[in-house]
């Protein structure tokens, strides 16, 4: 049969962000897929060593459309490690509670990503209206429905206002009750157990080998999770599990996601009764304007919604960032891994493999 | 904010360090007390250090940057490996480490040796740092463009391209609505 050069994306209906591939089909099965990411022309690193280090903050939550909030968290963890700050106790748990309200609100944005790409629209419109519910908190709380700026160097920008864990907590109790609507209309729907079981297999060795982190790993079977590993802000004073698979393909990994949710959501209860009840929520930092941070390199990381984000950040004793360079999980699964997983499988799977492996291409491009 | 460190964690990290001085020379280790290794060293020790940590469980490649210094005329590459868990279920002291591997090479002459037969998922970084700084990677498969859709004089992510000349010279050209309508008249 004759070879063909396939442009899929970045204008076509299975594909999300700007991203675009390049496909080599015999018939319709993929050959070889050549991922191209540059389609967003920023400059993000660069911009950022020109900019004082609190003028970053409106840059780094850009980064990741879909869940600002843990890059936000990265880049004040960098801070706070070379210039040696401490988070009162109480911010830590804020902190905490708003990354996991980014976590839910991120699988859901998933959740509609596939379902829409699979034509499950009514799923699509909850998964959608059920995030609103959260941006709205987010309003609330930070004045903002997407990029917040909430996070900063020393704790957060400001205390929960009146009553709004109980709000919270009404909103998450409204999310779960509808865990079983999304189970027979989606996750065990026989339509979409046939579109997603066996495509897309990324075994434990190949993901190992290719670098693979968040719900690829988790889907093989490894608890690979940064907030158990290293623990940051308050997760190591609560109880929680990270739920895994073991088959490896694109329905593991949805289901893996799935539980990860729940898990979220039941980690925020866990976080509220543990939380204590008043304290500061930040620690005093100079004067942005006249912040120099001390000369040193430094390499954290934590646990985003899609697997283990780092950040290797350099100071050169400046007001300025003189390095910044993200190693975002986006990168290696849009990259190293959806490359590899696109061999053999076809035309019609792309999206839904590239779905599943949680490629956001903002979180790729420099 | 506080990172618990446990003196177990400690003593293995300078049992590794013990190792790696005894097996290479040359290394100038730092230890700190987060769990984060940095190593100095020279560019021709890079690919064997690299295989020895791979053998000893550090399979996890991270991020390959770049640092340009340019007062000193010299790129820093930066490789930061860590370890995937041993253990599904458990996990352990090795897991939260870090080792940050650094070495220097020329500024003028930007070239260094590829680590993609030792680590796959080296591929996309050095494509991109080949982009960014215009370091040439020798045996590395494909060196196609990743991001960027032209070629620069001075790529963009050394210190001495001016972001705002680039802008100027690209955009300022352009002539503005009130100038085109004068053009028209």
């Amino acid at each position: 049969m004759r070879e063909l050069e396939l442009f899929y994306g970045p204008q076509h209906l299975g594909m999300v962000g700007n991203f675009s591939i390049t496909l080599k089909v015999e018939g319709d099965r993929i050959i070889k897929a050549d991922a191209n990411p540059g389609y967003l022309h920023r400059g993000f690193e660069k911009l950022m060593e020109q900019r004082t280090w609190m003028q970053n903050f409106p840059l780094v939550c850009r980064i990741n459309v879909v869940e600002p909030d843990h890059m936000e968290l990265i880049y004040s963890m960098g801070v706070e490690k070379l210039a040696g700050i401490e988070v009162p106790e109480r911010g830590k748990f804020i902190r905490s509670i708003f990354c996991e309200m980014a976590r839910v609100g991120s699988h859901l944005f998933g959740l509609w990503a596939y379902a829409n790409m699979l034509g499950f629209d009514t799923v699509a419109n909850w998964a959608m209206y059920h995030r609103d519910l959260l941006l709205d908190l987010f309003e609330e709380l930070t004045g903002a429905r997407v990029y917040h700026i909430y996070l900063r160097p020393g704790g957060v920008r400001r205390d929960f206002p009146e009553g709004f864990t109980d709000k919270l907590i009404e909103t998450l109790h409204k999310i779960g009750g509808k865990v079983p609507d999304y189970n027979t209309t989606f996750f065990e729907n026989s339509l979409f157990k046939q579109r997603a079981e066996g495509i897309g297999i990324v075994t434990r060795e190949e993901a190992i080998r290719m670098g693979a982190v968040g719900h690829t790993i988790k889907a093989t079977g490894m608890k690979y999770d940064i907030r158990k590993i290293e623990p940051y802000d308050a997760y190591d004073q609560v109880d929680f599990d990270i739920p895994v698979r073991t088959d490896g393909d694109a329905y593991s990994r949805l289901l893996a996601i799935r539980d990860d949710m729940i898990e979220s959501v039941h980690l925020i209860f866990k976080l509220i009764d543990k939380m204590p009840k008043n304290g500061a929520v930040y620690t005093k930092t100079p004067n942005p304007f006249k912040w120099n941070i001390p000369k040193g390199e430094t390499y954290v990381r934590c646990e985003s919604s899609r697997g283990e984000l780092g950040l290797y950040m350099v100071s050169n004793g400046g007001n300025k960032p003189y390095r910044v360079h993200f190693n975002t999980p986006s990168y290696n699964h849009g990259l190293t891994v959806l490359e590899k997983a696109l061999v053999g499988e076809s035309v019609s799977d792309v999206g839904n493999i590239m779905i599943s492996l949680y490629v956001v291409a903002p979180e790729i491009d420099r | 904010m506080t990172y618990a460190v446990s003196k177990k964690g400690n003593i293995n990290m300078e049992l590794l360090k013990q190792k790696l001085l005894s097996g290479f020379n040359g290394l100038d280790i730092q230890l700190r007390d987060d769990q984060r290794m940095f190593i100095s060293t020279e560019k021709e020790s890079i690919l064997s250090l690299l295989s020895y940590l791979k053998n000893e469980g550090y399979e996890h490649l991270a991020l390959i940057s770049c640092n340009d210094w340019i007062n000193q005329e010299k790129f820093e590459l930066v490789y930061i490996l860590s370890a995937y868990m041993a253990d599904d279920n458990h996990y352990q002291e090795k897991e939260k480490r870090s080792i940050i591997l650094k070495t220097n090479i020329s500024r003028k002459v930007a070239k260094f040796m590829t680590i993609t037969n030792i680590f796959n998922s080296a591929e996309p970084y050095e494509r991109e740092l080949h982009e960014m700084f215009g370091i040439i990677f020798e045996g590395h498969p494909r060196l196609t463009p990743l991001m960027l859709e032209r070629e620069y004089e001075v790529p963009p992510f050394r210190k001495d391209f001016d972001s705002q000349n680039y802008v100027d010279n690209t955009f300022g050209k352009i002539p503005s609505i009130a100038e085109r309508k004068e053009g028209t008249k």
